[in-house]
C-alpha cells in the first residue's frame, strides 16, 4: 500500500471516521439483534428441550437396565434368563412379543416410573427411601448432578423392579438389579452415565453414557452400542489371579485398557474386569476408567453390603 | 410482469438442476459424505440446509443496502450462525435421535460453501425475493443429491430405507446358504459417497450433454 501523504489524510480522515462509526454502529446493532433473537429462542425452547433430554435419560437408563434396547423395544428375560422382546401391556405390564414391538415415548416413560425407583444410600452402606432421609427428589437431582451423587452422604441409586407379580413372588422383595449414576471426565468434557449392576451387585447388566462432548468417530464411541456391548458379564470387584475376589480390598472398576483385552490380558481373571479400548480416543478411555472407580468406590459398603445379601439368600435357598 | 415472474422461477430452477450446487460447483461435499448412511438423517441434513440457506439469503438481501463492504462477510457468517443455531435448538428439543446422529453437522453447515456460496455470491446483489428462491433451490439441490446418495448407501449398506426392510430378510446369507445376499459394508462408510457422488456427476455431465 503506497503512503498517504499528510494532506490526503487530512481530507479523507472525517470521512472515515463517520465510515468507521457506522461499521461499528451497524456491527452493535446487529449482534444485539442477533443475541436478542437466540436468546427468545433459548427461552421459547427450553422446555420441550429438558424434556426431551429427560426421555433421552430415561431411556438410556433402561438400555443399561436392559428393559429397552438400542432401537426402542422393550426386553424381558425368559425362563432360560435370555432377554427376548416385549410388548406393553396396560398397567405397565411386559409381555413377551416380537421385534415389530416398538415402545412409544409415553410407554417408555411409564416403564420408567414403574420398573426404576430412585433411592438413596447412605454411608454405612443402607438403601433408604428419599421420604425416610427427607430429602427433596427433585431438588437432590438437579442440584448435585454436576458435582456427582457419589460424592454426597446420601448417593442416589435406581433399584430395578421386577416385572410380574409372579416374579415378584419369587425373589421377594429383591431387585432385579441397581443402576448406578456415573459421572467423570472425558477428553474434552464432563461425561454422563449409568452402570446397572446384577443382584450379586459385581456383575454388569450394561452400561450407557447419556450425555458426552467426546470426538465424533473417536471418543464419542462411548455412547454406541458397539462399545457399550462389550460390558455387560464384566465384573466390577476386581479378581485375584486365582480367580477369588477379596471384596473388602479389591480395587473397583473396569477398566479400558488400551488395545484388546485378550491381547492384553489374555484369560487370567483380571480380564472379566476389563474391555476393549477404543483406537484413537486413548484419553476418552482413561477418563471413563477413572469415572468408574471413582464412583464406585464410593459405593463399596453398599455393593458389599449386596453381595453378602446375595450369598446368604443362595445359601438359604440350598 | 410475468417476464419478471419467470426469470425469479429461474433463480429456484437453475439452482435445482442446471446450476446444482453439489454437481456442478462440487460445493457441501464434507457433510454430503459423513451424513448420507441413512435416508432420514439426509433428509432432516437436507432440509436444514435449504432452511438456513433460504433464510441467511433472504436476509442478506434485505440488509444488502446498509451492510457496510468492509464487514459483510462477518455479517453473513453471523445471519447464518443465528439460523444454524435455531436449527439445531430445534432438533434438539423435538428431534433428539436425530440430532444426537447429526451431532457436529448441524453446527457444522455454517461452514458449509453451499451457504456462503449464496449469501456473498447472489444475495448480496438481489433483491430479496431472488435471493430466497436463489437459496431455497440450492438448498433443495442439495437436498435432493444427498436423498438420493443416502437412499442408495442405506439400501446396499443395510438393506432398507427409512429404517425398513426392502431386501427380503430370505435373500441373506446365513450358515446353511453361504452364498446367499450379503450388505455392501463399503456403503456404510463415508467414502462409499464419495464414489456414488462421482457416478452421480458423470451421468449429470452426460445428460446435459445430450439437452
Amino acid at each position: 500500500m503506497p503512503e498517504s501523504s499528510p494532506s490526503e489524510e487530512a481530507t479523507l480522515g472525517p470521512s472515515r471516521k463517520t465510515h468507521n462509526a457506522r461499521v461499528l454502529a451497524f456491527m452493535v446493532i446487529l449482534s444485539f439483534s442477533c443475541a436478542l433473537i437466540l436468546s427468545i429462542l433459548a427461552s421459547a425452547l427450553a422446555k420441550p428441550k429438558e424434556q426431551a433430554k429427560d426421555l433421552e435419560r430415561s431411556k438410556q437408563m433402561m438400555i443399561a437396565a436392559k428393559l429397552l434396547d438400542y432401537q426402542g423395544r422393550f426386553l424381558i428375560r425368559n425362563d432360560e434368563d435370555k432377554y427376548i422382546y416385549a410388548k406393553y401391556e396396560k398397567d405397565g405390564l411386559l409381555t413377551p412379543g416380537t421385534n415389530k414391538d416398538y415402545a412409544t415415548n409415553s410407554q417408555i416413560l411409564d416403564i420408567h416410573k414403574r420398573r426404576i425407583i430412585p433411592m438413596l444410600v447412605n454411608e454405612k452402606g443402607g438403601l433408604i427411601s428419599f421420604e425416610k432421609a427427607g430429602i427433596n427428589p427433585d431438588d437432590y437431582l438437579s442440584k448435585y448432578k454436576k458435582s456427582g451423587y457419589y460424592a454426597q452422604p446420601f448417593k442416589l441409586i435406581y433399584k430395578i423392579l421386577p416385572n410380574t407379580v409372579e416374579e415378584k413372588k419369587k425373589n421377594g422383595k429383591a431387585a432385579d438389579g441397581y443402576v448406578i449414576p456415573i459421572n467423570g471426565f472425558g477428553l474434552w468434557d464432563a461425561i454422563y452415565g449409568y452402570l446397572a449392576l446384577k443382584p450379586d451387585g459385581n456383575t454388569v447388566i450394561g452400561i450407557t453414557w447419556y450425555e458426552q462432548k467426546e470426538t465424533p468417530g473417536l471418543g464419542a464411541n462411548i455412547a454406541e452400542e458397539p462399545w457399550q456391548s462389550l460390558f455387560p458379564g464384566k465384573v466390577i470387584f476386581q479378581p485375584d489371579s486365582q480367580g477369588r475376589t477379596d471384596f473388602k480390598t479389591a480395587p473397583l472398576g473396569i477398566k479400558v485398557v488400551k488395545g484388546k483385552v485378550s491381547e492384553v490380558l489374555g484369560d487370567i481373571p483380571k480380564a472379566k474386569n476389563a474391555v476393549d479400548g477404543m483406537a484413537g480416543a486413548t484419553l476418552t478411555g482413561n477418563g471413563v476408567t477413572d469415572a468408574y472407580s471413582t464412583v464406585l468406590n464410593a459405593y463399596r459398603p453398599f455393593l458389599i453390603k449386596l453381595h453378602e445379601n446375595y450369598l446368604n439368600k443362595q445359601t438359604e435357598a440350598k | 410482469m410475468a417476464a419478471t415472474k419467470v426469470s425469479h422461477l429461474s433463480y429456484f430452477n437453475n439452482q435445482l438442476w442446471g446450476g446444482n450446487q453439489v454437481l456442478v460447483a462440487v460445493l457441501g461435499i464434507c457433510s454430503a459424505l459423513g451424513v448420507t448412511n441413512r435416508l432420514s438423517v439426509s433428509i432432516t441434513m437436507g432440509l436444514s440446509v435449504s432452511f438456513v440457506t433460504a433464510f441467511s439469503s433472504l436476509f442478506v438481501s434485505f440488509l444488502r443496502k446498509v451492510t457496510p463492504d468492509s464487514v459483510r462477510m462477518i455479517t453473513q457468517l453471523a445471519i447464518i450462525s443465528v439460523f444454524v443455531i435455531i436449527i439445531d435448538q430445534f432438533l434438539q428439543a423435538y428431534f433428539f435421535s436425530i440430532s444426537k446422529i447429526m451431532s457436529v453437522f448441524v453446527g457444522l453447515i455454517i461452514t458449509n460453501c453451499i451457504v456462503m456460496g449464496r449469501t456473498e455470491g447472489m444475495a448480496k446483489n438481489v433483491s430479496p425475493w431472488p435471493a430466497f428462491l436463489d437459496g431455497l433451490g440450492a438448498g433443495l439441490g442439495y437436498a435432493g443429491v444427498l436423498c438420493i446418495v443416502g437412499a442408495i448407501r442405506e439400501l446396499f449398506g443395510f438393506g432398507q430405507l427409512l429404517g425398513y426392510q426392502v431386501i427380503p430378510l430370505s435373500w441373506y446369507a446365513t450358515s446353511e446358504s453361504p452364498n446367499g445376499y450379503d450388505n455392501f459394508a463399503l456403503m456404510v462408510s463415508p467414502p462409499a459417497a464419495f464414489f456414488i457422488l462421482g457416478g452421480m456427476i458423470w451421468i449429470f455431465n452426460l445428460v446435459n450433454k445430450k439437452a
